[in-house]
């Protein structure tokens, strides 16, 4: 989980999606994601992420860092889907399911900075919960660059090497004890920090608005009319059954559209 | 195997629904605990140690396919209450990195969040029992047992879903009654493609559409034997980590958490001025 490379594209991207109003880009990904809830035949959920991604590459966000952590979670999927699934198919379905949603939430994150995602559901949790999760993303950057420090320390002193997992393990866990008690002393200086602000309980994040509200309609009229494909499918099964084919060759022709308007426009 | 790596879409609705609910009723009560202690100091607490909880899950203990989570040593360092928020803001933002479900956010929040509370109930009280001179031996045990229950838990949430899950994810609504049919009862060939019973009775077809459910068994056996290794290596590593702060910092593992002796200043380890 590389989660600077998603700060880096999201903060300093410059894609038509990036000019979208973080709320639009959420509901969007909310009807994505309820169309790969349901979605119910792996033609289709494969059409879906071919077409996400044909998008993706049609406003330039970064694929190669993308993709990476859009398929990871297939992995674990995987294991579930040799572990619990009846059968070949709906295997490949929990698969597909788990990629596409990862696409979707990663599309999302590589476009809008965390306080932005985060910024809705301050207003649904208890304001404790709204601000450690500011704070936890604060939090995040210093100690996975402080622990990238210490392996590399360690590293030097020819402490891990893959042909020694032992003494490996004994430095991660030497560095990771290291980590923890550096941690708590981050905890001490950002109350210091809110003591000296002021802080009364209650973290601030404005919502950004668009820059283009054409982008904003383009990204929800996209996801509307993904999740209308995949719930008249769902619904008239037994009609629309035998073109689900269809759905998976317009995937396709959006990928290949969506990267050849990515590469144009290099 | 802290938490459930379930894609969206294959848990029944009613089941990710009532873990969301879950969890934000939890959430709620917790954050009424957590308010009674100094919130100015819980914010940052539960932000470092969840921050640090997700760079350990972003690295390999060794190099396999196992990660180590760290929910144990953050319950023991927040406690039940800052434990279980800290729990749901780990889980949602994996979420947000592709790392598991958005809809499972919910159970994994109760999965972990019990993890964390148990975790912490079991060192605190084995220090107590044997002394905080066995504190390593106490982590490990109490790691593992912690996982091997929450890992039960995650089989019974399968087990829940059974075979509602696969076929109400993977079924098609029916307009007309408003239920849900497998489409894979017909057999492989038939899925999405061909749409036709091939010859099969409607009692037939009655009999097989419940019969594309989830194995709960054969998924309780996989994770029963998969699991132990990485309850060994976290318990491991738990108890590894918690002996070094143990010896170093002792009242991070046995005081409160949000006491003011908690965080000695530099150079003032007594923390007065």
């Amino acid at each position: 989980m590389d989660v600077t490379a998603v700060d880096r594209s999201a903060v300093l991207g410059e894609t038509l999606l990036h000019r979208a109003a973080p709320a639009s880009k959420l509901v969007a990904a909310g009807l994505l994601l309820g169309a790969v809830v349901n979605a119910n035949d792996p033609l289709i959920t494969a059409g879906l992420a071919l077409s996400l991604t044909g998008a993706a590459a049609a406003v330039r966000l970064p694929l190669r860092q993308m993709l990476p952590l859009a398929l990871y979670p297939a992995l674990f999927a995987l294991v579930f889907a040799f572990a619990a699934a009846p059968g070949p198919v709906t295997g490949a379905l929990v698969v597909l399911k788990a990629v596409t949603a990862a696409l979707v939430v990663v599309m999302l994150m590589f476009s809008t900075p965390y306080p932005q995602v985060f910024a809705p559901l301050q207003r649904v949790v208890p304001t404790i919960v709204g601000d450690a999760l500011l704070m936890t993303y604060r939090s995040l950057f210093i100690l996975a660059d402080k622990f990238g420090d210490l392996l590399r320390a360690v590293r030097l002193r020819s402490g891990i090497s893959t042909r020694q997992p032992i003494r490996a393990a004994r430095a991660t866990i030497r560095a990771l004890g290291g980590l923890l008690l550096y941690s708590f002393d981050l905890s001490q200086r950002e109350y210091d920090i809110l003591r000296v602000r002021g802080y009364q309980g209650r973290l601030r994040v404005s919502p950004k608005t668009s820059v283009e509200p054409a982008a904003d309609a383009a990204a929800l009229m996209y996801a509307a009319l993904i999740l209308a494909v995949v719930l008249a499918f769902r619904i008239f099964h037994d009609s629309l059954d035998g073109y689900a084919w269809l759905v998976t060759v317009a995937g396709a022709l959006d990928l290949a559209v969506g990267l050849l308007i990515g590469w144009r426009h290099r | 195997m802290s938490h459930i790596h379930i894609p969206d879409g294959v848990l029944p609705w009613w089941l990710w629904l009532g873990g969301w609910l879950l969890a934000l009723g939890l959430l709620a009560v917790a954050s009424r605990f957590a308010e009674r202690a100094e919130s100015r100091r819980a914010v940052p607490l539960i932000g470092a140690v969840s921050a640090l909880v997700l760079v350990s899950m972003g690295s390999e203990i060794v190099p396999l396919a196992y990660h180590i989570n760290l929910t144990v040593i953050a319950g023991v360092l927040l406690g039940p209450w800052l434990g279980a928020i800290s729990a749901f803001i780990v889980v949602l933002i994996l979420a947000l990195m592709g790392h598991g479900g958005i809809t499972v956010v919910g159970l994994n929040t109760l999965v972990i969040a019990t993890e964390m509370a148990l975790g912490w109930a079991l060192v605190r009280g084995g220090a107590r029992l044997l002394g905080r001179t066995r504190i390593r031996p106490v982590a490990a045990v109490a790691t593992a047992v912690t996982l091997a229950i929450t890992t039960t838990m995650l089989v019974g949430i399968v087990a829940l879903a059974g075979t509602g899950a696969a076929t109400r994810e993977t079924g098609a609504l029916d307009a007309e009654t408003l239920e849900f049919r497998d489409p894979f009862s017909d057999g492989v060939l038939s899925i999405g493609l061909l749409g036709e019973h091939h010859g099969e009775s409607e009692e037939e077809h009655a009999e097989h559409a419940g019969e594309g459910g989830l194995s709960v068994g054969r998924f309780a056996a996989v994770v029963y034997t998969l699991g132990p290794i990485g309850w060994l290596l976290e318990a491991l590593v738990t108890a590894g980590i918690l002996g070094y702060v143990a010896r170093v910092r002792p009242s991070l593992v046995f005081g409160e958490p949000t006491a003011e002796d908690q965080h000695p200043r530099y150079g003032d380890e007594q923390g007065r001025h």
